[in-house]
């Protein structure tokens, strides 16, 4: 169990955390979702007690993070997969993690033998692909067979066969009564590997809920075909309706229902050949919910001509 | 079951770190090479000139501290220990690995200063002792050598190893208040080397003042059984180079305290 209390990190002039205010719940995949630069990093840090709050404050197990006795025996946390000695042996690496945290030297190699890095364990860390890397940060983050679980962008850099592996992966430990508390930047991600998301975007909170409710409550849109496209675009405009898409397939209605849209042809004598509700995709949710809040965003008009 | 992480435990993990990097390995290799090696050289070459000394050097000789020259070379070898010891977790990342399994700072940095000091001390009286047993079979026959057995002579010895032992922790220091490897390594070669080049332009009575305090000089009154004119005695360099080490390392602790670790560039 992870709690956010009203937390707030100012970095001199930036505030990469604004007043956020959650829990983290044991037992389901928790996605932590927003744009890159938008504090989901900053938080998991401020959680893990390596930076400190300005406001607020984030305990686990109802305890900060400093005051945790053998904290990898309860939190296991995958920050940066590249963040290991380069010169030093994955074993060595997770040996001397092992003794900080009075963990048995035998569950070393389990947890090796489990993400399958057992073969190159005696290998520098510095020679390890992103993904080898990727596999050795979850090494470290079970070592303590910890109840609470974090993961920065843990899909990055693994294979399709490794992302598949690292989904059923979080399913398990949440099936084991376990928080598992993952980031990402990827809405498809979290769509397929999350039960519960909460999105962020520039530090704060946006919104959170489940998958289902995110997209149920999200406004859907309608794809007409009519006789005259143009015409149809003129009376939606003229009816509160918005035309997101205008193209050879039809025309992406939003604002307005299936029903209206076709009474409104009717109306206009226009033939309907084709009109189907479609349902927002959680792709489109976030791309709505985060619009105003993307960091380093691209700007469809060029600035020149403004 | 409920076993607290303790101090014993953070030691233990910082010893596996210490001993598994080769930076650690070529570091210790390079000093026994530097002491003992460049040792043998130094008094190799006073025997086979010995017959040329004038009255004056013959007269002001010291076996001791010429046998245990190099160590004012090896000092530069257990900087970068001490430096790289610290400053290696922030230009990996790995800090922030250390930092989640022992999120007491001060706890960590007591670990790290143990596993330093202890090491660099038994290395350092090994290198030493030897630099010195060795420098007096080479004089013996020519040029007059001294003993262990003489208690200033012993002390002399000892020193020269806490010397190596106290500059490898201020080294660790630097290296936590700037948490950049070059930059530490920089700044600690500039105080060795450069500081008493800079005090060779102050007028004689200043340099007389000054330059006793500066850390190669307080080697040097350590490593003599009697203190070279303008300096300390050994055992006052020894208290000063200490309050050197104490007061960096405090001042690196307040920084480390102070600071966010999760972003290290």
């Amino acid at each position: 169990m992870i709690k956010i209390d009203h937390l707030t990190k100012r970095y001199s002039d930036t505030l990469a955390v604004d007043d956020l205010d959650f829990e983290v719940k044991p037992g389901v995949v928790t996605g932590f979702l927003g744009p890159n630069g938008s504090g989901k990093s900053t938080t998991m840090r401020i959680i893990l007690g390596l930076d400190h709050a300005t406001k607020g404050h984030a305990t686990v197990n109802g305890s900060r993070y400093a005051e945790l006795r053998d904290p990898v025996r309860q939190v296991g946390a995958l920050l940066d997969a590249k963040a290991i000695h380069p010169g030093r042996t994955a074993r060595n690496h997770l040996r001397a993690l092992a003794a900080s945290n009075q963990i048995k030297k035998s569950r070393v190699d389990e947890v090796l033998d489990f993400v399958g890095i057992s073969a190159v364990a005696d290998k520098k860390v510095g020679t390890y692909s992103l993904g080898m890397s990727q596999r050795l940060g979850i090494a470290g983050a079970l070592l303590g067979d910890p109840g609470v679980l974090l993961f920065d962008e843990p899909v990055n850099g693994l294979d399709p066969e490794g992302i598949k592996w690292i989904r059923e992966f979080f399913r398990a430990l949440a099936n084991e009564g376990r928080t598992v508390f993952v980031s990402s930047h990827l809405m498809s991600e979290m769509a397929v590997s999350a039960d519960e998301i909460i999105v962020i975007g520039r530090g704060r909170f946006i919104t959170s809920g489940s998958v289902d409710d995110l997209t149920k409550n999200a406004e859907g849109t309608v794809l007409v075909r009519a006789s005259d496209h143009d015409k149809l675009a003129t009376v939606v405009a003229s009816n509160h309706g918005v035309v997101h898409e205008a193209n050879d397939d039809g025309l992406t209605i939003g604002g307005l229902t299936s029903d209206q849209i076709g009474r409104l042809a009717f109306d206009a004598g226009l033939a309907i050949f084709e009109l189907t509700p479609q349902r927002a995709s959680l792709e489109e949710v976030f791309m709505d919910l985060t619009a105003g809040a993307v960091e380093y965003g691209s700007h469809p008009r060029g600035p020149a001509n403004g | 079951m409920a076993s607290e992480s303790t101090l014993r435990a953070s030691t233990r993990a910082e010893w596996i770190k210490f001993r598994s990097v080769r930076s650690s390995l070529m570091g210790v290799a390079v000093t026994v090479l530097l002491t003992v090696g460049l040792g043998v050289l130094i008094t190799t070459l006073i025997r086979t000139h010995w017959s040329q000394f004038d009255a004056l050097r013959v007269a002001t000789f010291d076996p001791v501290s010429s046998s245990l020259r190099g160590s004012l070379f090896a000092q530069f070898a257990v900087g970068v220990i001490g430096s790289l010891f610290i400053t290696s977790e922030y230009t990996s990342g790995s800090i922030r690995t250390t930092l989640t399994a022992v999120p007491n700072r001060l706890r960590l940095i007591t670990s790290k200063s143990i596993v330093l000091f202890l090491t660099i001390l038994i290395l350092g009286e090994f290198v030493c002792f030897a630099a010195f047993l060795i420098g007096q079979r080479i004089y013996l026959g020519v040029v007059p050598t001294s003993s262990l057995e003489n208690g200033t002579v012993l002390r002399s010895v000892i020193l020269a190893g806490l010397y190596l032992t106290l500059l490898a922790l201020f080294a660790f220091a630097l290296g936590m208040i700037l948490r950049h490897s070059a930059a530490t390594i920089s700044v600690y070669v500039s105080v060795l080397l450069i500081v008493p080049i800079i005090g060779l332009f102050f007028p004689q009575s200043w340099q007389n003042d000054f330059m006793r305090f500066e850390p190669s000089s307080l080697g040097i009154s350590m490593e003599s059984p009697f203190a070279p004119s303008n300096s300390f005695g050994a055992w006052s360099a020894t208290l000063v180079l200490l309050a050197y080490v104490v007061a960096t390392l405090a001042l690196a602790f307040v920084l480390f305290q102070r600071r966010d670790a999760g972003t290290t560039q």
